[in-house]
């Protein structure tokens, strides 16, 4: 085994250790603390019934409310909180403010942080549910309510897909970055084109067509399904047999070769695509869960004001 | 032929020009190299095109399958002219004027490099959800400001406007504001309230304001009040004055309606009422049924005063009812007392003989002489006849009484065409009269039976009466002593037979025996025959009770509980 194995492995070791500990981060700190919250919640709905109907009035229903809605601002403060935390320094700062503050954040808050977001916010599922009363409808109250369990649900996801893609993103990497998927591909791609120039046109339209038309990545449902019919690659490769002196006696140098090189292309897309569809499947969670968020504050801000103004 | 062939090509800025000559009997141009201009690119054909002097005409013609385009349109052969454009794959070649010694002269650029897909795939702009649409930002502000603008900003917009109106009988529901209410609307609206829900300024008029009473008192003007006003309440008195309509009745809470009916909201006052507001004479109450006081009858205790008395069911002594009548029902219900009017067909079968239900089934109708009592107990006191009716004193009116059998033997005599002198006559018909009296007072048929007289507790003076009433002369005296028969003894509760009707009378009401002189024990059931089937409000074994299962809140017998519209009591 060669050192950079070595290096890879306790690199990979470390890295999975720590997708545990941030849901196990400082012996379930903040997994006690949910519970507990929960608990208390639940406790204060059973016992202290309002006069009337429970519709997140009287003064539990108000204080369960509370909790909520700053338990959501809470959580919302911590994606804020996220975007600036900057271990490697990529950006700059634009005010000192911010850039003390990230210069505050070390990787164990962060951990620390995220743990305290997914078991607080599965709370405040449990909490806001007590809060409705078990009343739903079609008003800004239940949208706020929805939302903020698609929210929820969107996060459950991501902690989820954390645990699970970045492995089989790893093993599926073979040990390439994605920029040296893209390099050999560019690379394979250059010695097709050098090698089909001088042969005939039949050749030259076939690859022609896996260097013209091979996408890779494009709109969300294809980085997500990683699926793409009519892939100019895979095409080749069965016109390439199609050709009429194809087949196992047509044994010429120029058609193994571009078979060759092709079914190597063919390989490094799949899994450049394979690699670019777990990235997706781990990113696509916040594009529910960063948009509702924000939607839930704005459908937050006018249940509140409903509720009081009239 | 011979062509002048000049490549351009850029670097940023820069313009690189190389020329060269191409000539032969034709110049090909296409991939091989073999050809006069090879174009080195995957997108021309091996043989592309071929240009050739066509009777002096420089002149293009189409070698393969290549598309070949000339000033824009796809061709198979065309005359060039100077300043014509080809193009050919990734290539324009521009038709440039010969120079000396040339059939022609061409300059080519490629103007479609084919490096930007291959350098890198993807073309290095979609990898990454990121590059896949509009950003999260623009999505969660689209979201954000919709759901302010539609959910918030308007609402609060046409509410303040003055575009919502009060419900009224002459005009047109509300739609518009009715969908603009919908987002705000917590739940749907009891029945009675149904046919203004459109219009949301019939309760909400005004922005943080809650509703005030004197929306609800708009409609509801005769509401009861809680308590006897003049009553000192002391601390519970401001506090049921501070109430208001909404801390009770609540809205928007499905279509049933909602009136809080938690037990606790009332005992958070009559938990302590004896001693917090003694003057309304009220027990504490701790709850239903451990902490409910035993029921308290009201019952009469002089009749001829009109005086009544509350007095505790099951205890000691015994509650007994003295509505000035001698009744009792254990004589009623066992027909060997009155073997006669059996026969006669008419024994006393069961409760419903005398009881008879009002028509809304809740209570039951007075008893009266003229329907409960006259069938068996007629008045007559002579057998013969008269022409116009029997021989009958009228039933309450005694002093009718006297004279109605006065005046009937006096028209006896009038009938008999006695001829002795009027002095006589009078002397005659007064000891008739008399004689009958005496017969319809009587306790065994007569009044005496069922009513008490004027006379010492009650007792039947009936030498005296007749002494003072006859001859008959002016303002006479009254001979029986009042009667008050209470139509219900619980006047605080509301009990509802009907909704027990499936029960039988017996099951909570038994027949009591005579306790002293035609009285008995009062045979209204008390808190343990209630309690049998009724139990908390939380109750799973018992039927949910609270207090307004039997009680009521508002008294219209009190007066009105608001009459301004700033809620005061009056």
């Amino acid at each position: 085994m060669s050192m950079s194995d070595t290096a890879y492995s306790s690199e990979r070791r470390g890295r999975l250790s720590r997708h545990v500990s941030f849901l196990a981060y400082d012996n379930f700190r903040y997994l006690k603390i949910a519970l507990a919250a929960v608990t208390g919640a639940i406790v204060l709905y059973v016992a202290v019934p309002p006069y009337g109907s429970r519709y997140g009035g009287g003064w539990a229903g108000y204080t369960l409310g509370t909790v909520g809605a700053l338990l959501i601002l809470w959580l919302t403060w911590f994606g804020y909180r996220k975007r600036t935390y900057d271990p490697e320094h990529k950006y700059v700062q634009p005010h000192a403010a911010a850039a003390a503050a990230h210069q505050a954040e070390d990787p164990s808050r962060l951990a620390r942080r995220l743990s305290a977001h997914v078991y607080l916010g599965l709370a405040l599922l449990v909490i806001a549910t007590l809060h409705t009363g078990f009343h739903f409808g079609w008003n800004i109250h239940t949208l706020a309510y929805a939302l903020m369990c698609v929210v929820i649900a969107s996060g459950v996801y991501g902690v989820v897909a954390y645990a699970r893609y970045p492995r089989q993103m790893t093993e599926n990497r073979q040990n390439l970055t994605l920029a040296q998927m893209q390099a050999q591909i560019v690379a394979l791609d250059a010695e097709l084109r050098r090698r089909v120039m001088p042969m005939d046109d039949a050749m030259a339209t076939i690859i022609r067509d896996s260097l013209d038309n091979t996408p890779i990545g494009g709109s969300m449902w294809r980085q997500l399904s990683g699926h793409y019919p009519g892939c100019g690659t895979f095409q080749a490769i069965a016109r390439l047999h199609a050709l009429p002196d194809a087949g196992p006696n047509a044994i010429d140098e120029n058609w193994r070769l571009l078979r060759t090189k092709l079914d190597e292309k063919a390989l490094l897309v799949s899994r450049l695509r394979r690699d670019i569809r777990f990235k997706a499947l781990m990113d696509v969670w916040l594009y529910l869960h960063v948009p509702l968020t924000f939607a839930l504050l704005a459908a937050l801000i006018a249940h509140i004001v409903s509720v009081f103004y009239l | 032929m011979e062509v002048d062939v000049a490549f351009l090509s850029r670097r940023g800025t820069a313009l690189m020009r190389r020329s060269q000559r191409a000539s032969g009997e034709r110049v090909r141009i296409g991939r091989g190299t073999d050809n006069e201009v090879p174009l080195n690119d995957i997108h021309v054909g091996l043989r592309a095109a071929a240009l050739v002097l066509h009777e002096g005409v420089l002149t293009i013609d189409r070698l393969d399958t290549s598309p070949l385009e000339v000033n824009g349109s796809l061709v198979e052969t065309a005359p060039l002219r100077p300043g014509d454009e080809i193009r050919l794959g990734p290539y324009r070649i521009e038709i440039l004027p010969p120079p000396e010694g040339c059939d022609g002269a061409i300059q080519i650029e490629l103007v479609q490099p084919a490096g930007d897909a291959a350098e890198r795939p993807g073309g290095g702009t979609g990898i990454g959800l990121a590059r896949s649409g509009p950003s999260k930002r623009f999505y969660a502000w689209t979201g954000f400001l919709i759901i302010t603008v539609v959910c918030l900003a308007v609402p609060i917009a046409v509410f303040s406007s003055g575009m919502l109106h009060s419900w009224h009988k002459d005009t047109p529901n509300a739609k518009l504001p009715s969908l603009v209410g919908l987002s705000w609307n917590p739940g749907s609206f009891s029945n009675a309230h149904r046919f203004f829900a459109a219009d949301c300024a019939t309760c909400h008029q005004g922005a943080f304001a809650g509703v005030a009473d004197a929306t609800c008192l708009s409609c509801h003007a005769n509401v009861g009040a809680h308590s006897p006003h003049g009553v000192a309440l002391a601390a519970v008195g401001d506090k049921l004055a501070s109430l208001r309509c909404a801390d009770c009745h609540t809205e928007h809470r499905g279509i049933e309606g909602s009136v809080i009916s938690k037990a606790s909201f009332c005992l958070d006052c009559h938990k302590d009422l004896k001693e917090a507001a003694p003057a309304t004479g009220m027990e504490d109450v701790g709850g239903f049924p451990n902490g409910h006081p035993q029921f308290r009858a009201t019952l009469v205790a002089d009749a001829a005063q009109n005086k009544t008395a509350r007095v505790q069911l099951g205890g000691s002594p015994p509650a007994i009812d003295r509505p000035g009548l001698k009744f009792e029902h254990k004589v009623h219900m066992d027909t060997a007392n009155y073997p006669l009017l059996v026969q006669a067909g008419r024994a006393v079968k069961g409760c419903a003989d005398c009881h008879v239900a009002e028509p809304s089934g809740q209570g039951f109708q007075p008893i009266t002489y003229k329907n409960q009592c006259q069938s068996c107990h007629q008045l007559t006191f002579d057998a013969v006849a008269l022409p116009w009716q029997d021989a009958r004193v009228p039933h309450g009116d005694d002093v009718g009484v006297i004279a109605s059998v006065w005046n009937y033997y006096a028209g006896r005599a009038l009938q008999d065409g006695s001829s002795s002198s009027p002095a006589d006559t009078q002397t005659q018909v007064s000891a008739k009269t008399a004689a009958a009296l005496r017969v319809v007072f009587d306790e065994k048929r007569g009044c005496a039976l069922c009513h008490y007289s004027t006379g010492d507790k009650g007792a039947w003076d009936t030498d005296k009466i007749l002494a003072d009433a006859l001859p008959p002369k002016g303002n006479p005296a009254r001979v029986v002593a009042s009667v008050k028969l209470p139509v219900r003894f619980l006047p605080n509760a509301v009990f509802d037979h009907a909704s027990h009707r499936g029960q039988t009378c017996e099951s909570c009401h038994t027949v009591a025996a005579a306790v002293s002189n035609g009285t008995e024990r009062l045979m209204v059931p008390n808190l343990d025959n209630c309690t049998q089937c009724h139990g908390t409000e939380n109750a799973s074994f018992h039927a949910q009770s609270t207090c307004i299962t039997c009680h009521v809140f508002h008294h219209s017998e009190f007066g009105l509980m608001r009459t301004s519209a700033t809620g005061t009591v009056q």
